[in-house]
């Protein structure tokens, strides 16, 4: 009886629907056009890469990035489904027996950021969150391994000789997918200690020695939980429940979700945080393959980073790489529209888009390396003729003599940093505002805690002129309170050059407990990117959408009130 | 000619007719011919795998294609109880909304909860899936661990590596597990049972309602001894075609799943697999061989997705003629 009035509402939504495409025609159809680009690959690096996404918008590119796993990045880039892959590990590395064989048509890497595979962990002490925990590499590799499984255990405490910890099971997350941040820990456990990883690989199946995967081996019955993407374990671990837990995950998402990363032992003996800083001291080991004719062009050996003497060098520091087309073939969806959008999108990520590393949980680039970076760009075909003077990049590392800035003035690790020494209570990554006291200075435990509270909004804030982090951030993840919303700010780099007025902001949901980095942008805000006719096209899909559903459910409503009048 | 011989009967049609006849008939041909081409399409590139693995294919557990160790024992038994546990939740559900809908619920509300159970249809797997890994899993976790306090004696539930007496004991255990899976799995089915079930529901014949309301049933009585019994089909119907969705439903269980390639019985314990999440999984980073192998696991799923569809199908068609009368 109403299925009129439904088709003149069907008509309607129609009409409705029309003139808001109509509305959307190119307002901005302003001097330089871009071809939309999409690539995939690394979620190690997609916090970074998503941000400099959002920030290109504002010259009309657009550019689109899946974050499906380096080996799926790679993948995809062999087979020519995208424009651009990232991923940690280069082609060609042997990977459970199978090689995984390069492109045949030109490729090139290009560095695009650095960062510390951090280990991202969920515990409790006594209902309080703990944020100070250290971790030698030794005891890493045995908990990923399953030979440590108690977070009471003795190697553990011989780490933390200031924290109780309880008698709780350690859940090892690891990722389900093949990985670029396996690949990287993998690379590091077959490196620094080969006879764990390869006990264990040999345990779950795989053939010996087993070197670097991207697909981490899992043992059924160990207690490990597997889960895909670097969103996935992060958010795994960031549930409040999930106490216990530890996994693998780049420093930003640790920031992201407001909880802590363990401090990891280097070879000086002090424990250090994957700061921004600390990861430029570290990548100061790292060998950078200068062979401009080998398809290996500007990858990494990373031994000299594991072994790097620096008191302040961070262990699993390691470069993201962004693999790109230098040749145009029928085998990909390549052209040459395409190359000036990429060109477009890598000059600005290697030069302004470094200033925002730190913020995100990143270390920018040293200055060699976005010297080689831009001039593989220009390799790329189609690409955009344009100068670039490095020097107004406003990169922190950059200095005039051509050292690494943002290394010379890493500070110090603190007295309490080293190794058998009563730890600093100072929480770490996502959680800097959340103070763990320990046992040997008792007395400053109760006022070096800051909590969120139950209903209220908490907020937390670390000083920004502490010389230890360039970030800092709020956790309201640990207080009880569902619907505590905390948020922190900070200002301020370590650095004096490039980063400062950059300002994070992390916002937490009370329901997920997860938070999210909102970044400052250092650009001005073009006025036509606001509101504009996509957010009411938006607006009005949902608008129509709700209509779809009510509108005949009210006529109807109103139809049998008018029957039952009569 | 024999006087005995039917007379022929010879149709005349319309062109207007003739041009529907075609369309219609080209529709069906169309759906019949995609159908079996992805069936091939499948079979070719899964020839190579299963070619390898032969009859160990449906023996062996584990999935490492490129070390020619790989079968769907382990991924089917998953994908399989998924699947049940989904239709566990979903049947009751869908059957009490249905039948609100079409026995109880006041008129001016009916077509308002119609398009809203439709629109639980029209959300996106993959927020299902979100709501159910950051939202779900950290409520459902201590009902696991009822359940497997309680009824862990029944192997089903039974939960290993946790203690329970121990306070201090990770939830972990209970996550990732074939139960908050099929849970949610169970919420993507309930729209497509409850409008199979609804229709049939309200196909019941009114002479009949009428007589039982006539004869002093109560409400409750009535849908016992003529709605139920008439719907008998739909129920079932809509049932197995629920359980040919929530078998291949991939992304929502690709988020909240570990995966594991060992036969996993207990549904309560962290880990479980599924073969559409396993493609999911693999698909993108798979060597031209594993992706034969996965080929192969999908052709797997098709052929038992298709036999549940037809058994469906069979038993909708036979209700209808039957239960008219």
């Amino acid at each position: 009886m109403i299925s009129p009035k439904r088709s003149v509402a069907a008509l309607l939504i129609g009409v409705v629907a029309a003139a808001a495409l109509l509305a959307m025609t190119p307002s901005a159809a302003q001097a330089d056009t871009y071809k939309a680009i999409s690539g995939a690959g690394s979620s190690w690096s997609s916090n970074a890469i998503a941000q400099w996404a959002v920030n290109v918008q504002q010259y009309g590119l657009k550019v689109n990035y899946a974050s499906t796993g380096s080996s799926d990045g790679r993948n995809q880039f062999k087979n020519g489904t995208v424009d651009y892959a990232v991923s940690e590990i280069p082609y060609g590395i042997k990977d459970g027996g199978v090689v995984d064989s390069a492109p045949t048509v030109g490729y090139a890497y290009m560095p695009i950021v650095a960062g510390g595979t951090a280990f991202m962990y969920n515990l409790t002490s006594g209902g309080k969150q703990v944020t100070n925990l250290r971790l030698s590499g030794d005891v890493v590799t045995k908990i990923f391994t399953g030979k440590i499984t108690s977070w009471n255990d003795k190697a553990i405490k011989k780490d933390n000789p200031g924290l109780d910890l309880p008698k709780r099971n350690i859940v090892p997350v690891v990722r389900s997918d093949g990985s670029g941040s396996t690949a990287q820990f993998s690379t590091w456990m077959s490196q620094e200690h080969p006879s764990d990883w390869n006990s264990y690989c040999a345990a779950a199946g795989r053939p010996t020695p087993c070197g670097v995967t991207s697909n981490y081996p899992t043992i059924p019955g160990k207690g490990f939980i597997a889960q895909p993407n670097s969103q996935g374990v992060s958010g795994y671990v960031a549930q409040k429940a999930n106490v216990g837990t530890i996994t693998y995950v780049e420093y930003s998402y640790a920031l992201k979700t407001g909880f802590p990363v363990a401090k990891i032992l280097n070879k000086s003996g002090y424990y250090v945080e994957p700061t921004a800083s600390n990861v430029a001291v570290g990548l100061l080991g790292a060998k950078i393959n200068q062979d401009k004719g080998s398809a290996q062009y500007l990858t990494q050996i990373l031994t000299g980073v594991y072994n790097n003497p620096d008191h302040r060098a961070y262990p699993l520091s390691s470069y993201s790489y962004m693999i790109i087309p230098t040749e145009i073939s029928s085998s990909r969806s390549f052209t040459k529209d395409k190359g000036k959008s990429l060109s477009t999108f890598a000059n600005y990520f290697l030069c302004e888009g470094q200033q925002q590393a730190e913020v995100l949980g990143y270390s920018p680039l040293p200055i060699n390396l976005v010297k080689a970076g831009l001039s593989q760009v220009k390799r790329i075909p189609g690409t955009v003729s344009k100068a670039i003077d490095v020097k107004n990049c406003n990169n922190p590392t950059f200095s005039k003599d051509g050292t690494n800035t943002l290394a010379n003035n890493a500070p110090q690790p603190s007295a309490c940093d080293k190794i058998g020494v009563t730890q600093c209570t100072v929480g770490t990554g996502g959680a800097k505002a959340v103070s763990t006291p320990t046992s040997a200075n008792a007395s400053s435990g109760g006022s070096g805690t800051t909590k969120s509270t139950a209903g209220k909004a908490g907020s937390g804030s670390s000083s920004a002129g502490s010389s230890s982090s360039g970030s800092s951030s709020g956790s309201g993840s640990s207080g009880a309170g569902s619907d505590g919303t905390a948020s922190g700010s900070g200002s301020g780099s370590a650095s004096s050059a490039g980063a400062a007025g950059q300002g994070t902001l992390v916002s937490c949901d009370a329901d997920s407990g997860v938070c999210s980095n909102v970044v400052a942008l250092p650009v001005e805000s073009d006025a036509g990117t606001g509101f504009g006719s996509k957010q009411w096209l938006m607006i009005g899909s949902v608008a129509a959408l709700l209509a779809l559903v009510f509108v005949p459910a009210a006529i109807g409503i109103a139809v049998a009130k008018k029957r039952g009048r009569r | 000619m024999s006087t005995d011989s039917p007379r022929l009967l010879s149709v005349v049609r319309d062109p207007a007719d003739l041009r529907f006849r075609l369309a219609a008939h080209a529709g069906g041909v169309t759906v019949l011919a995609i159908m079996s081409l992805v069936g091939l399409f499948l079979a070719f590139r899964a020839a190579q795998a299963i070619g390898v693995a032969k009859f160990s294919f449906f023996t062996e557990q584990a999935w490492e294609p490129d070390a020619g160790k790989f079968g769907i024992a382990a991924v089917l038994v998953g994908t399989i109880l998924i699947a049940l546990v989904a239709i566990f939740f979903a049947v009751p559900l869908a059957l009490g909304t249905a039948l609100y809908i079409t026995e109880y619920a006041p008129i001016r509300v009916r077509g308002f909860l119609i398009g809203l159970v439709d629109l639980m249809a029209a959300i996106p797997s993959v927020v299902y899936g979100l709501w159910g890994f950051f939202f779900l899993q950290g409520q459902i976790t201590p009902v696991s661990k009822w359940i497997s306090q309680y009824f862990g004696w029944i192997p089903l539930f039974r939960v290993d590596g946790t203690d329970l007496k121990d306070p201090l004991a990770s939830p972990t255990v209970y996550t990732s597990s074939t139960f908050i899976a099929g849970i949610v799995v169970a919420l993507m089915i309930t729209p497509i049972i409850t409008s199979i079930m609804r229709e049939v529901f309200l196909q019941a014949p009114l002479g009949e309602r009428e007589g039982a309301l006539a004869l002093g049933s109560t409400k409750w009585g009535m849908i016992r001894s003529v709605v139920l019994p008439f719907g008998r089909g739909g129920i079932i119907g809509g049932t197995m075609l629920g359980l040919g969705r929530a078998l291949g439903e991939t992304i929502a269980v690709y988020m909240i799943i570990s995966p594991i390639f060992v036969i996993q019985p207990h549904i309560l314990q962290a880990g479980a697999s599924s073969v559409s999440s396993l493609i999911a999984l693999r698909y993108g980073e798979a060597t031209p061989f594993g992706t034969s192998a996965l080929m192969a696991a999908g052709l797997t799923l098709f052929l038992m997705t298709l036999c549940i569809n037809f058994a469906a199908s069979a038993v909708v068609a036979r209700s209808r003629s039957g239960a008219s009368s």
